[in-house]
């Protein structure tokens, strides 16, 4: 197998921001929130506070680092959420077909045509801004693609022996979507969740950008950076390396999804040829 | 083909009936009223009686149903309703804002098109090299930028700095006010258009077809011409049709930031007065949009390529 | 402290003195902006509440009074005299003969009538009507029971005998943009709003909406040889970085500072000569609901205003932009009692008063907070730490800008942080510290002391002003000690001006309320043609 160099700078990325959040509270040298001390406030990055600090005196290193534990809840609870809606809608659409498939294609196509942002921004609107509003907003407004990909596919396999083999056997609807088709969808469906994780976390920062995000205390990067813009100037460490943080984290996702294509999606087998 | 087009339209219709009453229904629970917003510069007075004739005068007082039925009545007959904050309709509100955002979508479009496009095809044209590599991070990273930040930056570097241009507002709607804004909104969907030319380029090149063309002797130069664009064209304007609905979604962000009197701006600014006629109003207008643009894509890759039948 | 008010003072005077020290010039353009927000609401200044839509009103528009920002007092602007009667309700205003409105049609008697009788329009709820039904009959009028206005009659075509419903200055009522006086017939015409008139220096030429109004010199305005210069644009912008951005760029002439911005600016040599601060009537404060148990004790509140270093915090992330709260009344008032001390940072003092009151071990609460950067969420942020140091712990409750004052005005809270109106009449301000005002209407701790009730009700009544002012700080005193809010600070605005622009006015109720027929730009502005 050829050496994959967005593959692996992906994944190296993307894994060395799980490590940053995963173990966070063992990296960081103060707490996030409760160590704000405005006698140290806008201090330069330097030995003591490595990225420098922010207008409240909080150390922006333990911030990013714990920032990374709520861009990662971001990104994988709410793909995760879009990813079984999509599934379970599409699969069953292109299984069943029928009624439900009209209804399923017909709400697909209305998600389609709702600018994904504008959505979430009206779900945070209504739910207020907080970490589980926007779970759900982005959780609920990005399922259309992977729901259209999984019912073409599952067209696609319904008729294959193997299908119909099962079916022959007597097992469930649901066993045969389950054990039987959704093994064989699973691998594009993959690339989309991954490639719209970094959509999510930069969605997190459009809409605290908007006044809609995570409020903090939380030290969420999307409201760190968006909080310090008019500071861009005087004190630009502020926003620089939540921005920095943003840019590695989805750089780092988008390319994995780059590299898993390639080996997961059939549609683009063609390239190794 | 007209009876496609007008088909396409007639489709569009349950989809905007829906998406109407989505918003609706989404709103009607929205914490906070029109009323309640003006407080928030803590200078306005509003006692419980000045609320209860506001919620009155604009109907809010009636149960959730009632107003629902009115609400689509309205529709029905073209009527979006009145502005909470400026009492006017809110076809005169949108329409004074259509042509900016068009103008910023369009624009920023044509950016990614011009740059992204090419881009893909010499990536393609030379897989796993390092113009290939290069290219792609630079499109890759383009995406990874969140877009208030990028504007930020380009605001400093280009009118700050340097000078050139305008960092903010309409102006006259001249071109150079419109440099900046469209560059921020163009960055990721020609970093996508880049990606998905390479990828349709690669596929295209290896299909059975191009083999045969080559095989039977045709000169390199003649199937690239030939097959390569016609499919690719497909693919990308595809890409451009779906990309859409995401610009006009990303300009809230991008308008907001450079004083851009667009759709997005106004549909901002509404949320946060909850004036929830030109809410609906403005996401209704920009969905239109959506599948105005997507149907005339699918229209013209028709066109481009004859084995795409209507469907 | 003083100091600091000093400096202000003596920063207005030397802006004065220099304005007479040069010979205005007349032409080129005004570039204004409006930092409120990314648009205007309407081209009817009748409809909105927001300072934003203001800020043009002042240039298109004139109101019966003016506010003189030198001497911080409501003066008589459409009208030349106006006598009262013995018990203060009747009004007797002889009105200017030579206002003209930008159709060249002189102002009469019927257009102020007109005016107002439009913003009770039962069916409209202008915001504006919060002034005018203090007139009398309005109310009646609103409610449909009576046709026109009785408070309201006109003499002859230039006098005017307005009647209020109780004892008030009128100067207070009828400055504001939301009471401006259109032409009577001709606002009626469909298409007024497109191209509105009025009778400010400045007439209208073009609204780009979400971008720009541009006005042009009003060549028959009253105060003869202004306006000065030829024409005002006005843009929009709220975003503060984009902001600063065109500023440091010289493409508007004024930008109202946020904290950060303020220090950067006045880090800057050329930036800081450009620079105009006022003591603004705003109290930056966090209301404690009484019905929230803890809450309920004195103790516990004045705790929490011992507890929280608030010099600190108006040092370290207000950055000096703003002064601090010894009270409710703020600095540019009237009734500000210069002898009042803030709640000094005292945690042992703070822990004590929690101990005595019940809670040695403190106690949790939820706080109501907007994204605001001066009375918001990175305030409480800061907040945090030092409150848990004596044992309280903050839970916030993050909320929208428009929904916090409906939260506020239900009830609907355990603690809240705002910025609140607090002048300039000390005497509308400190009602809402009277038990009878409802917590919709400003009482929004529900603060009940009869002592207070009674001092404001002597105030009231009394028509010597040294006497009421006397009353009005007593009052304010023993709100201060029964601390129903956390004193936090008062507003300081900062506006930065380029140097061509002369005639800035230190406007305490609000800074970017400039009255733009007294500015002017000099040769040096690239608009200066």
């Amino acid at each position: 197998m050829k050496f994959r160099a967005n593959l692996v700078i992906g994944g190296v990325l993307f894994a060395a921001v799980v490590v940053a959040g995963t173990f966070a509270p063992f990296l960081a040298h103060t707490d996030p929130v409760m160590d704000a001390n405005l006698m140290n406030a806008e201090i330069p990055p330097g030995s003591e506070f490595w990225f420098g600090t922010d207008a409240q005196g909080r150390d922006i290193y333990s911030r990013v680092l714990h920032g990374a534990r709520i861009s990662l809840t971001v990104g994988i609870v709410s793909q995760l959420i879009n990813t079984v809606i999509g599934v379970a809608l599409g699969l069953s659409a292109g299984y069943w077909g029928g009624w439900w498939d009209d209804l399923v294609s017909g709400l697909t196509n209305m998600m389609l045509a709702i600018p994904s942002l504008i959505f979430a921004l009206a779900i945070m609107a209504i739910l207020s801004p907080g970490l589980t509003s926007l779970l759900i907003a982005l959780g609920l407004t990005n399922w259309s693609y992977t729901c259209r990909l999984s019912r073409a596919s599952t067209l696609s396999l319904k008729n294959q022996g193997y299908v119909q083999a099962a079916k022959v056997l007597g097992y469930s609807d649901i066993r045969i979507m389950a054990t039987q088709i959704l093994p064989n969808i699973l691998g594009p469906i993959i690339v989309i969740g991954t490639l719209g994780m970094g959509g999510a976390v930069l969605a997190e920062a459009a809409l605290s950008f908007l006044g809609l995000g995570i409020r903090p205390p939380f030290p969420s990067w999307g409201s760190m950076l968006s909080d310090a813009r008019d500071q861009i100037t005087t004190a630009p460490w502020i926003s620089v390396f939540p921005g920095l943080a943003i840019f590695v984290t989805v750089l780092g996702l988008n390319l994995l999804g780059d590299g898993l294509r390639d080996i997961l999606d059939p549609q683009s087998r063609a390239r190794r040829a | 083909m007209l009876s496609y087009v007008f088909r396409r339209l007639l489709q569009a219709i349950p989809i905007l009936l829906a998406v109407a009453a989505l918003i609706f229904l989404l709103f009607s629970v929205i914490p906070g009223s029109f009323a309640s917003s003006q407080m928030a510069d803590g200078r306005t007075v509003m006692d419980a009686e000045a609320v209860t004739r506001m919620n009155q005068q604009f109907g809010l007082d009636q149960p959730v149903a009632t107003r629902f039925v009115k609400y689509i009545g309205q529709l029905v007959t073209l009527d979006l309703g009145t502005s909470f904050r400026t009492r006017q309709p809110v076809w005169h509100l949108i329409a004074e804002r259509l042509w900016p955002t068009l103008q910023l979508a369009f624009a920023s479009m044509l950016f990614a098109i011009a740059i992204g496009v090419p881009l893909g095809f010499l990536a393609a044209l030379r897989p796993g090299s390092w113009i290939d590599m290069v290219s792609m991070v630079a499109a890759v990273s383009g995406l990874s930028l969140p877009k208030f930040w990028l504007g930020l930056m380009l605001m400093y570097l280009f009118a700050l700095t340097l000078g050139w241009l305008p960092s903010f507002g309409y102006g006259d709607g001249a071109m150079k006010n419109l440099i900046l804004p469209s560059i921020a909104l163009g960055v990721a969907p020609l970093a996508l258009l880049a990606r998905t030319t390479r990828a349709s380029v690669l596929e295209i090149m290896n299909a059975d077809f191009v083999r045969t063309a080559r095989s039977k002797g045709m000169s390199e130069r003649r199937v690239v011409q030939w097959h390569l664009a016609r499919n690719a064209l497909v693919i990308v304007l595809t890409t451009v049709g779906l990309q859409f609905g995401s610009v006009i979604g990303q300009a809230v962000v991008v308008e907001k930031l450079f004083a851009w009197p667009g759709l997005g701006s106004l549909l901002v600014d509404s949320v946060s007065l909850r004036d929830i006629p030109v809410v609906q109003g403005c996401i209704l207008v920009i969905v239109l949009f959506f599948l105005l643009v997507n149907m005339l894509v699918d229209v013209l890759a028709a066109i481009i390529d004859p084995r795409i039948r209507y469907t | 402290m003083l100091k600091r008010l000093a400096l202000t003072t003596a920063l207005t005077l030397t802006m004065a003195f220099s304005a007479q020290a040069q010979e205005p010039r007349r032409g080129g353009t005004i570039r204004f902006t409006a930092p409120y927000a990314a648009s205007f609401v309407s081209n009817d200044s009748h409809v909105s509440n927001q300072v934003q839509d203001e800020i043009y009103g002042y240039a298109l528009h004139r109101t019966l009074y003016k506010w003189d920002s030198t001497n911080n007092k409501p003066v008589l602007e459409l009208a030349k005299s106006v006598t009262a009667s013995a018990d203060g309700t009747v009004h007797t205003f002889k009105l200017r003969d030579d206002a003209l409105f930008h159709n060249g049609r002189k102002m009469t008697a019927d257009d102020i009538i007109w005016s107002f009788t439009r913003l009770m329009d039962p069916t409209k709820n202008y915001p504006g009507a919060a002034y005018v039904r203090r007139v009398k009959g309005a109310q009646e009028f609103q409610k449909g029971e009576a046709k026109e206005i009785s408070g309201l009659k006109k003499i002859d075509d230039f006098t005017l005998e307005i009647t209020l419903i109780e004892k008030a200055d009128p100067g207070f009522l009828f400055r504001t943009a939301l009471t401006s006086i259109f032409p009577a017939k001709e606002a009626q015409e469909p298409d007024f709003f497109n191209k509105p008139i009025g009778l400010g220096p400045y007439k209208f030429v073009e609204h780009v909406p979400g971008s720009r109004m541009v006005l042009e010199r009003w060549e028959k305005f009253y105060q003869t040889g202004k306006p000065y210069a030829d024409k005002v644009v006005i843009s929009p912008m709220g975003e503060a970085a984009a902001r600063d951005i065109a500023f440091r760029n010289k493409e508007i002439d004024v930008s109202i500072l946020g904290p950060t911005q303020y220090v950067a600016y006045q880090a800057d040599p050329n930036l800081k000569k450009g620079i105009l601060e006022v003591a603004e009537v705003f109290t930056r404060n966090m209301g404690m609901n009484p019905n929230f148990k803890p809450f309920s004790d004195k103790r516990v509140r004045q705790a929490i205003n011992h507890a929280i270093d608030s010099d600190l915090i108006i040092k370290r992330l207000v950055r000096d932009k703003a002064y601090r709260a010894t009270g409710w009344l703020p600095l540019s008032s009237p009734a500000y009692d210069k002898d009042m001390k803030p709640y000094d940072f005292n945690p042992e003092k703070a822990k004590k008063l929690l101990t005595e009151a019940g809670y040695p071990d403190g106690f949790e609460f939820e706080w109501t907070a907007t994204p605001n950067e001066s009375w918001g969420v990175p305030i409480v942020e800061a907040v945090i730490p030092m409150l848990a140091k004596v044992g309280v712990k903050v839970k916030v409750k993050p909320v929208e800008g428009s929904a916090l004052g409906g939260i506020v005005a239900k009830g609907d809270y355990q603690a809240y942080i705002w910025s609140n109106t607090s002048g300039p009449d000390p005497l509308t301000q400190m009602k809402c510290f009277y038990s009878q005002t409802p917590q919709s209407a400003c009482n929004y701790t529900t603060y009940k002391n009869p002592a207070v009730d009674k001092l404001i009700d002597e105030a009231a009544a009394t028509d010597d002003v040294a006497k009421r002012i006397d009353l009005l700080k007593k009052a304010n005193g023993i709100v201060y000690e029964d601390a129903p809010v956390w004193f936090f600070n008062y507003n300081k605005a900062v506006m930065a001006y380029q140097p061509w622009l002369k005639g800035l006015q230190p406007n305490a109720t609000e800074l970017a309320l400039q009255y733009f027929e007294d500015l002017w730009v000099d040769a040096s502005s690239p608009a200066a043609k």
